[in-house]
């Protein structure tokens, strides 16, 4: 399948900065999936964005969109696409409803601005100021904005940062029903719950570079230990085995203990994404790491 | 370029400066003009009027698209609009236009005042054309300088700075303090000499000598030149460092 987005050594330095802070990365986007950049911050996921949506031009390396280098696209490349950076961004002295009416001249393509409103639960407050809006009210105006012209693909700069968890569940809704409409999506976020409920596939970048893409299934699949744990009781206090779930009906220890003691409890476990993280990239996805 | 959407962004542009209460501050500006004209004999009204223009058209115009693009600083705007399919020449342009009929806007509020309140005669035709040529270049001129200015402080301190260097020789040459025949040749490189010579050009008695057909030339085609190879060029790297990216 001929991929919709292709970055291929992707190297970036900004301006009057000698350091590069993207170091040759390489993924595919397919139509119709769900791309996630996972890291820490500072690791480059906004910059790789940037440069995807030809903000920051003067990066080495090539990128095709729909099998042409981007370099090559003019403004029309702007219909195709939705972007929200990391910050929700509109003019603040102007209403709600103003700052959609207003981007909205500037496409060709329309969505349904009011159904959009709507689902997000800004339609009664449409005629307020952005100013007067809540944190939480301008990202989730900003994501009607990146949606106004039905691109074919969105990109997303941490989405549900500042989002209380209703909201940041709407939210996910909607990229995945924008997903089931046929929209590609690549979505940037440093937490591991975002990615795994929503992307498709998944790389982790860290300090520029990425250590591995794949399903976050497959990333369990290979990377994670799978175990049984059990607590049961010896000598009037509580004890804690764990066993590989592996030829677990093999395990002579395993099924001894489960004859002869008082279990308490029994649980298996999976490595979560987070953990494989770490074990992957050496990094921890938060600060002070 | 599609005239359908630079339209857009020039109607937007000037509704933003009504929200963001630049247009008020021009028409206050303009009041407390006339107010100072209105009292003022009439053999300093002669001389006062067309240096009120001047400064309106000249220092003003870079002070409005300079709080312009502090206000879009301020709020990131600007990274939202590069990834809509306006081109950067159709935002500069809007820019230029927009903020060229807010300017013009003030200045007639000031010839209207006059020309009722006091009795002056002008050739209008000749004034707007001067007016909006001075207008049009100092606004490009000011995009420009605002492209290396941190902050709102930093480009009200550059302002002052050029109003020095550039208006005090014009005045001091008006009112014929610089008498050395040279200065006549020095001013000509001076900006708000040329833009001088164009909006004096539509008051009545106005010479059209060489001097005024070089303003001409400086305020025309100067404003092509500097909008080509300025102002539009470094516009994207101005856009995207502005914008915290
Ligand atoms: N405008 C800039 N100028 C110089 N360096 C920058 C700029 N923006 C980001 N960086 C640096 O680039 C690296 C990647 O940053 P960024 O892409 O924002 O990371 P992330 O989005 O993953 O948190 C960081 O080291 C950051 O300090
Ligand atoms: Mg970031």
């Amino acid at each position: 399948m001929k991929p919709l987005f292709e970055v291929k050594d992707v190297f970036y330095n900004y301006p009057k900065q000698d350091e590069d802070v993207i170091n040759g990365i390489s993924f595919k986007i397919y139509k119709g999936e769900i791309f996630g950049f996972l890291g820490p911050s500072g690791a480059g996921k906004s910059t790789t964005q940037k440069i995807m949506i030809k903000i920051l031009e003067d990066f080495r390396g090539d990128i095709y969109y729909d099998g042409k280098s981007i370099t090559e696209f003019h403004n029309e490349f702007y219909e195709d696409i939705g972007v929200s950076f990391e910050m929700p961004i509109h003019f603040s002295k102007m209403t709600a409803l103003e700052n959609i009416e207003f981007f909205k001249q500037l496409y060709q393509n329309n969505a349904d601005t009011e159904a959009l409103m709507k689902r997000v639960g800004l339609w009664k407050d449409r005629d307020k100021m952005v100013g007067e809006y809540s944190k939480g009210m301008k990202i989730r105006l900003n994501i009607v904005r990146a949606l106004l012209n039905s691109p074919k693909m969105l990109f997303l700069d941490e989405p549900t940062n500042g989002l209380d968890p209703t909201n940041a569940m709407i939210l996910k809704d909607m990229i995945r029903e924008f997903k089931e409409a046929g929209g590609t999506v690549f979505i940037t976020s440093h937490i591991m719950s975002d990615i795994e409920q929503l992307c498709d596939r998944v790389a982790f970048i860290v300090h520029g570079e990425i250590k591995e893409i794949d399903s976050p299934r497959n990333l369990k699949i290979k990377y994670g230990k799978r175990e049984v744990t059990l607590e049961y009781q010896e000598n009037n206090q509580t004890q804690t085995k764990h066993f590989a779930l592996e030829n677990i009906g093999q395990n002579e220890t395993f099924i001894k203990l489960l004859k002869e003691k008082n279990i308490e409890t029994i649980h298996t476990g999976e490595t979560t994404l987070e953990d494989i993280f770490i074990k992957v990239t050496g990094e921890s996805l938060h600060d002070n790491g | 370029m599609t005239m359908g959407r630079l339209r857009i962004l020039i109607v937007g542009e000037l509704s933003r400066l009504n929200k963001y209460n630049v247009f008020s501050i021009s028409i206050l500006v303009a009041i407390i003009w006339s107010i100072v004209l209105f009292f003022i004999d009439d053999t300093m009204l002669s001389s006062l009027l067309p240096f009120v223009l001047l400064v309106d058209a000249s220092l003003m115009s870079v002070m409005y698209i300079g709080s312009v693009t502090y206000f879009e600083k301020i709020e990131s705007t600007i990274s939202t609009l590069l990834v809509t399919p306006i081109t950067n020449s159709e935002l500069v342009l809007s820019k230029v236009i927009a903020n060229t009929i807010h300017n013009l806007f003030s200045s007639s509020l000031i010839i209207i005042a006059f020309y009722f309140i006091r009795d002056i005669e002008l050739n209008f035709l000749l004034l707007f054309f001067g007016l909006i040529l001075t207008t049009m270049f100092f606004t490009i001129a000011g995009l420009s300088l605002s492209y290396y200015q941190k902050d709102f402080t930093s480009m009200l301190m550059t302002i002052m700075a050029l109003s020095f260097i550039f208006l005090i020789p014009t005045i001091l040459y008006m009112i014929n303090i610089l008498t050395w025949e040279g200065w006549e040749y020095i001013l000509l490189i001076n900006p708000i000499q040329a833009a001088e010579q164009l909006i004096g050009g539509g008051f009545k008695g106005a010479i059209y000598n060489y001097q005024y057909y070089i303003g001409l030339i400086y305020m025309g085609l100067g404003s092509v030149l500097l909008y080509l190879f300025h102002t539009l060029p470094k516009f994207q790297t101005y856009a995207i460092r502005q914008s915290g990216v």
